[in-house]
């Protein structure tokens, strides 16, 4: 019976070490060196703001810009993109779209080409950061 | 008199005008799909993407034959023929696909405005939902189809998530994030998201270059979540790839052939010259050609959900 049991024990251990090698196949597991926590209410700021915009995302962690470009596809995908003016030159690209069921996502990436690094919002556990990684993970060729 | 003279002259210039800027012909791999890849030869204006940093971006068209057009998306298209995935030369195409399942892949000349390289991409654009392009600089591949259609093949994968295919040594130090298939000196074969310019390159399960801890399998990240594309359905890809026209006999002259469909075809020269065009029927056909055009000829053929093309030594 004990035998069994380490067996079974085994077999479970193996199984969820699969399932966990297998979740590394995600574009999520990028390897980063800073991440910062924003929140979702934050993140839809950024879609009512004005032209001119200024949003503290987190403490610290503030976008001073003006919107490029902003476009809207029937209202299931907004995706603006803003030219920063605290970190010269850097584009924040950033998109909220909504599912069938109703229910919000956000993308984004803060890049500057050819920079060594860059940012993108990942979402984990319905909660979202700005993870900091090498910009050859988001931008490439 | 005169007045219909100026008339003449104005529908001249203008059949002139269409000749010079004419639209790539239009092909579509897997019609029946929502997700799209868009082939842009025609050139474009850029604007409102993270690479205007520096303002509007002008591509000059490609300048490619309708030959050498035809010959590069069949390329393409035979690396995504695993998928439900429509790589398309047609931008209404584009214009219908599903925002979050479409990217853009603009063929161009010169990349000066970026660097000195065979393209650029962002990683998983093709869900971004913002139409942000991805970019194949002609020049940089000195011009060969064949280098340009592996480049815009490896460009729509980073498009799709994917990262570079990359080689590590026993330690997991990485030797090169491009990997050209070194670790076998026998095998012919390399990652299309390495260096795929040189050896039959394929999409590959690898370490990618985010690390030798992660396995990255191309066709899987491809077909599965975010971009949730999924596989071509068993028995499609028969009824789509090359197999829908075979050629069955080829002297000077003339081709005769197969065709599983009922289809539009042209023949065109290396130098995208058109050398006839007219329809198959499903079944035995022959197509007459001038017994003098002698060397590669393409042959062109498409239908209302699949098209493709083949090289042709005459």
């Amino acid at each position: 019976m004990n035998t069994l049991k380490t067996i079974l024990s085994g077999l479970c251990l193996l199984c969820s070490l699969l399932l966990s090698a297998q979740e590394k196949n995600t574009q999520a597991e990028l390897p980063y060196s800073n991440k910062i926590e924003v929140s979702d209410r934050a993140l839809e700021s950024l879609f009512l703001a004005p032209e001119n915009i200024s949003v503290e995302l987190a403490p610290g962690f503030r976008i001073n810009g003006k919107i490029e470009n902003k476009s809207d596809h029937g209202n299931s995908v907004i995706s603006i993109l803003i030219k920063l003016n605290n970190t010269e030159g850097s584009m924040l690209s950033i998109s909220r779209y909504k599912d069938p069921q109703g229910i919000i996502y956000y993308t984004g990436h803060l890049l500057k080409l050819h920079e060594p690094d860059g940012m993108m919002l990942v979402e984990k556990d319905k909660r979202y950061y700005f993870i900091e990684t090498q910009q050859r993970f988001l931008v490439t060729e | 008199m005169k007045k219909y003279f100026i008339h003449i002259i104005v529908c001249l210039l203008l059949c002139l005008h269409v000749n010079v800027f004419a639209q790539s012909p239009l092909l579509n791999s897997y019609s029946g799909a929502a997700a799209t890849v868009y082939l842009d030869f025609d050139g474009a204006e850029v604007n409102g993407t993270i690479w205007n940093e520096q303002g509007l971006i002008h591509a000059a068209p490609s300048g490619l034959s309708a030959a050498s057009i035809t010959w590069i998306h069949k390329l393409i298209s035979d690396h995504f023929k695993l998928f439900n995935l429509n790589i398309t030369t047609d931008p209404a195409v584009y214009e219908r696909a599903p925002i979050r399942q479409r990217t853009r892949i603009i063929i161009t000349p010169d990349g000066s405005w970026y660097g000195q390289v065979p393209g650029v991409s962002a990683i998983g654009s093709f869900i971004w939902g913002d139409d942000t392009p991805a970019w194949v600089f002609m020049n940089a591949l000195g011009n060969n189809p064949f280098f340009i259609a592996a480049s815009a093949t490896h460009q729509i994968g980073h498009t799709l998530g994917l990262q570079h295919q990359s080689l590590y040594d026993g330690y997991g130090v990485m030797i090169t994030e491009l990997s050209g298939g070194e670790n076998n000196i026998l095998s012919n074969e390399a990652p299309l998201m390495g260096i795929p310019f040189y050896k039959q390159a394929e999409w590959k399960d690898g370490h990618p270059s985010t690390g030798v801890q992660n396995i990255q399998s191309d066709t899987a990240m491809i077909a599965g979540a975010p971009n949730y594309i999924g596989y071509r359905k068993t028995g499609e890809e028969t009824a789509s790839s090359e197999n829908a026209v075979k050629i069955e006999k080829q002297e000077p002259g003339s081709l005769e052939l197969n065709s599983s469909g009922n289809y539009s075809y042209r023949l065109f020269d290396i130098s995208g010259r058109l050398l006839t065009q007219g329809n198959l029927k499903t079944g035995y056909n022959e197509i007459r050609t001038n017994p003098i055009s002698t060397g590669v000829i393409v042959l062109q053929w498409s239908g209302e959900s699949i098209s493709g093309a083949q090289k042709i030594i005459n």
